[in-house]
């Protein structure tokens, strides 16, 4: 397909990164200060990556309740195919992570010496590539692209950083723009994440299964105050407060999402723009790396905390769905 | 122009908002199976269609989800019709095998 030819080719062009920086820039510092950007950039965007396949795996659970509890069928294949989505996300992940080791490695490059990390780095990387399109293994494009990989590892470690320059010069660019076609995708899976969430546990209100008092605490919170166990009909009478809560509550989830693949879209953005200056030969000003990062890491965490609150649905961790008959009753 | 994946998506989405009325509707146990099979007809479209890169600008592409968006439409209002689950099976029809043609168009 042509979206993984796109990372194909952006894994590619990244290994030869560091190699374009090293080549390009004019003082060593430069090189040093874009290739940790880089780092810390990429480690970034493995991040976003596993917090989105915690939303797979939570949407997972989701759909196994909603079978259990409301005979909406969740079919093995559907399961299989979730998965398989979720994957593409982890290789994704993984690449990420190795793209930003081999950036580190060679920030920590001496003029003279590579460094073993950094072989090892770029063998791990072509790696990465190879098992990005299992689809299609035998097509002509894959093929090219990871004897392309295997040549500017090559150039790489034989400290040829002139030839590995001659085909990154839109490296940085393509990853920025790879991000940005694939954005519309990812957005539609936490979409229906959140919908489907909000659609469970507004079913969950109306079977009158929830404690509806939490939304009393802003009353009496700020006067030291606390729900009386014995809520009588109130919690019914709550029901709409408790409606519109997970209505906003799942707003606030997209908007979060959507700024942090803004901000990682931007950092990427900004990263390809001071690569393009430092290739250019200019020197580099920027030391830090880009702000927005700390937008994408916010929402990392909000991923996190709230699957840390988690415990699975009892079997939910366990494999396939295994009562996807199809069959409502 | 509609985004293809986002039609696909909208006809799973609105019939997981209303599946719960809908099968309360249902009659028979046929009908709850027709229903119930379309729901999972739905849901692997979406899934399938995350899978694929698809080509928003291609024209066949995008007179299919305009046509879906409109048929999504009425899947939004199902259950307005749920005093005859034939409609309801029907729309569903239209819109699942539109977004079968919007997925066929892949390049």
């Amino acid at each position: 397909m042509k979206c993984e030819r796109d990372w194909l080719r952006i894994a590619v062009t990244s290994v030869a990164l560091s190699g374009v920086l090293l080549a390009g820039c004019k003082t060593s510092n430069d090189a040093a200060a874009a290739a940790s950007q880089m780092a810390a950039t990429s480690l970034q965007l493995s991040s976003y990556y596993k917090a989105l396949q915690t939303t797979f795996q939570e949407t997972d659970e989701l759909y196994q309740l909603n079978e259990r509890l409301y005979a909406k069928p969740y079919t093995p294949e559907n399961q299989q195919l979730l998965k398989k989505n979720e994957a593409e996300l982890a290789k994704r992940a993984k690449l990420a992570t190795d793209l930003s080791s081999l950036s580190e490695s060679f920030g920590a490059l001496s003029a003279s010496t590579v460094p073993s990390s950094a072989a090892s780095a770029a063998s791990q990387v072509e790696s990465d590539v190879d098992k990005l399109a299992p689809l299609k293994p035998s097509s002509t494009e894959q093929d090219a692209l990871k004897l392309a990989v295997q040549q500017l590892a090559t150039a790489i470690q034989a400290h040829k950083e002139r030839e590995a320059a001659k085909a990154m010069e839109s490296a940085a660019q393509s990853l920025s723009d790879l991000f940005a076609k694939e954005t519309d995708i990812w957005n539609s899976t936490e979409e229906v994440y959140s919908q489907i969430a909000a659609n469970l546990a507004a079913n969950l209100v109306d079977a009158n299964v929830t404690d509806n008092s939490a939304v009393l605490n802003v009353a009496l919170t700020p006067f030291g105050l606390v729900r009386n166990s014995s809520m009588g009909d109130m919690n019914e009478k709550l029901v709409p407060v408790a409606k519109q809560q997970i209505a906003t509550k799942k707003t606030a989830m997209d908007d979060s999402y959507r700024s942090a693949t803004e901000a990682m879209a931007k950092a990427l953005a900004q990263m390809a723009q001071r690569i393009q200056t430092l290739a250019a030969g200019k020197p580099m000003t920027e030391r830090r790396s880009p702000l927005s990062l700390a937008t994408v890491q916010q929402w990392v965490t909000q991923v996190s905390s709230v699957a840390n609150t988690l415990v699975p649905a009892s079997g939910a961790s366990a494999s396939p769905a295994k009562s996807g008959s199809g069959k409502a009753k | 122009m509609a985004n293809a994946l986002d039609t696909v998506q909208a006809t799973f989405l609105n019939l997981d908002g209303q599946y719960n009325l809908l099968l309360a509707a249902c009659r028979t146990q046929a009908d709850r199976d027709a229903l119930s099979a379309r729901y999972s007809a739905a849901e692997t479209a979406f899934n399938q269609c995350v899978g694929q890169m698809l080509a928003d600008d291609d024209p066949t592409v995008a007179a299919l989800c305009t046509q879906l968006t409109t048929i999504n439409n009425k899947v939004a209002a199902l259950t307005t019709q749920m005093g005859d689950m034939s409609k309801v099976l029907t729309v569903l029809d239209q819109a699942l095998k539109l977004g079968q043609q919007v997925m066929a168009c892949r390049p």
